[in-house]
């Protein structure tokens, strides 16, 4: 892959009002620099936190299942030069599209925008489905760090789900410095409370270089396939492309991202396989028995401390990235206008509230079945769907607007795209027909119902919302007087 | 392409509207920002200030420095401020291009939004 973005040197404007024209990348054309902008750290911490939601531990302690536990880092490790590959794909198209609303553009002009819209509704539900098991973990976390009964988890995922919901209608954000913290400590005790586990455990690694021992080839496929779901959502730090300093911060902040999420997953996975029973790997708190393994009790509490932490990183980013996504698209003409209402503080309510309601449902009923490895399945396989759309836009959109500005390019694209694209989308298939290490459609059966919802709702409702919103627009008298006085 | 006049004259009727709008002064408030439109087709640049809950004239030139930029072209810029094209619109399909916050690039569309809510 090569970087040929120069710092300090103007893009090359588009021109507006062309389709397929690729939008002006490098600094703004107002030639001054933003008052507030985001530098390379906060881009490196945002894309981290946006990954290393609670569920993560729960995806690195399910590894474990499909290889030899002390050989889990080879998987972690192999899902990381997987997603280094996406990494690629999605830094061409943010360079190309450096906007919030980048995946509607490039899928959009890569593809039918029936396609590319249906797709992007489905893909928007694994927002959904992290918010929801973050509620859902940090809920049962918290419940059992204080010694309470099971079904008290469920009232905790309501009260966190009512504070993230509350907190975006009033228009809090996590701001950049508290960001950056909440994501170091969350890397920073995690890394130290594994080492420390592995090294108090008091025996060596059993099989740190056989990943199959006891187990197939399949496994391990299926395990790199659960692997690059703990890189999950790195890639929304693109909705940032906006506000940062210089644009290279993005994709250098996404593969700086990657390498701290392969090093901490890595050696969380070896420590939990070396240090926890089978019992306390399938449980909804992993990490909580990785912290008493680690410092005894205290561990407990600073484990729960960090796994409250990660949802702050996730309600945030999630509630944001997805409401102001449903937002635009309703302003845009492709969701009910009743989905781009603001309140006094200008964040779109009704999109905010509709994730949050949908997210406790979810929640709550992941706590009622327990079915949290069927969602970490269905996020693995949307993940790896998406990668592999990416790949397809970069290779098609280097096809059809080949002299487009690109100020990060992948090298030999040619090759690795369709190897992207094959890749990526097998390892999707193979995550949604596999729960803990055994053959379960349930996850294909619910991303299959969520793209027939927004193949439906495209196909069929939004020709409708679309007429509807041609004609209120017919129907309103233009206000610009003509030129030459003549109105 | 539209003339600076033309420009001028347009964002004093959204100015007006807007500072009229009780629902957005409300919106905007606590929001001081400094806002630079920059054209594409006429390379010219424009500077609009939000101070205590109400909008600035429009000048021209890029002044301080801003927390949002605001790129497009002029008869974009034009028809957004009289309320004719819905800014969102172009900005989803890439020919308006925005810098800054999230959040304060939320306030802009709110403004240009709420403004002609009535119309």
């Amino acid at each position: 892959m090569t970087d040929v973005s120069r710092p300090g040197t103007p893009g090359t404007p588009g021109t507006p009002g062309t389709p397929g024209t690729p939008m002006p990348s490098g600094p703004p054309p107002s030639g001054a620099a933003l008052r507030r902008a985001m530098g390379q750290r906060t881009v490196v911490t945002t894309s981290t936190g946006l990954a290393f939601a609670a569920l993560e531990y729960l995806a690195a302690a399910g590894l474990v299942t499909y290889v030899a536990g002390d050989a889990a880092w080879i998987p972690i490790l192999v899902a990381g030069l997987l997603a280094l590959l996406a990494y690629g794909f999605f830094g061409e198209l943010n360079g190309m599209y450096p906007t919030a609303a980048a995946v509607r553009l490039y899928m959009k002009r890569a593809m039918d925008d029936r396609i590319a819209l249906t797709i992007t509704f489905t893909y928007m539900t694994t927002i959904v489905l992290v918010i929801a098991s973050d509620a859902f973990i940090v809920g049962s976390a918290l419940a059992h760090a204080f010694g309470e009964p099971g079904w008290v988890a469920s009232l905790w995922i309501v009260g966190l789900l009512s504070i993230a919901v509350l907190s975006n209608l009033r228009g809090i954000t996590v701001a950049g410095l508290l960001q950056d913290a909440a994501t170091t400590v969350v890397v920073l005790a995690t890394l130290v409370i594994a080492v420390v586990a592995l090294v108090r455990s008091g025996h060596p690694l059993h099989t740190p270089f056989t990943p199959l021992h006891g187990h197939h080839a399949t496994d391990l496929v299926e395990a790199v396939a659960l692997g690059v779901f703990l890189y999950s959502a790195f890639e929304w730090v693109t909705t940032s492309a906006e506000e940062v300093r210089r644009p290279e911060f993005i994709h250098r902040g996404m593969a700086m991202a990657v390498g701290i999420l392969a090093v901490v997953c890595a050696l969380a996975t070896i420590a939990m396989s070396h240090t926890l029973t089978h019992h306390q790997l399938t449980s909804a708190y992993p990490q909580l028995y990785l912290g008493i393994a680690a410092v005894g009790h205290t561990g407990l509490w600073v484990m729960a401390g960090v796994t409250a932490v990660t949802a702050l990183n996730t309600f945030n980013g999630g509630f944001i990235t997805a409401s102001r996504f449903i937002y635009g698209t309703a302003r845009e003409g492709s969701l009910p206008r009743a989905l781009a209402r603001l309140n006094d503080r200008a964040v779109p309510w009704v999109p905010v509230v509709v994730l949050g309601v949908t997210s406790l449902v979810v929640a709550l009923l992941v706590a009622v079945s327990h079915g949290w490895q069927v969602l970490v399945a269905v996020g693995a396989a949307l993940e790896a769907m998406i990668y592999a759309v990416a790949a397809f836009c970069a290779v098609r959109l280097r096809a059809t607007q080949p002299d487009a500005a690109r100020p990060f390019r992948v090298r030999a694209l040619g090759v690795v795209g369709p190897l992207g694209m094959v890749l990526f989308g097998a390892l999707a298939v193979i995550a949604a027909v596999s729960v803990n290490n055994h053959f379960n459609v349930a996850p294909a059966l619910i991303i299959a119902a969520g793209g027939a919802v927004s193949a439906y709702y495209v196909l069929r409702v939004l020709p409708r919302v679309r007429a509807k919103e041609e004609a209120r627009r017919a129907a309103t008298p233009r206000r610009r007087p003509a030129r030459g006085g003549v109105t | 392409m539209a003339t600076v006049e033309e420009l001028c004259e347009a964002f004093a009727d959204w100015r007006a509207r807007s500072n009229d709008n009780p629902r957005l002064i409300k919106m905007v408030k606590g929001w001081d920002r400094v806002v630079h439109f920059a054209t594409t087709d006429t390379a010219q640049g424009f500077t609009m200030r939000v101070q205590d809950q109400a909008l600035s004239e429009l000048v021209v030139g890029h002044e301080d420095q801003p927390d949002v930029i605001v790129t497009g072209s002029s008869e974009d810029f034009c028809d957004m401020f009289w309320g004719d094209l819905n800014p969102s619109e172009k900005y989803m399909s890439g020919e308006i291009t925005l810098a800054g916050s999230q959040q304060d690039v939320m306030r802009i569309d709110a403004i240009s939004m709420v403004a002609f809510l009535d119309h």
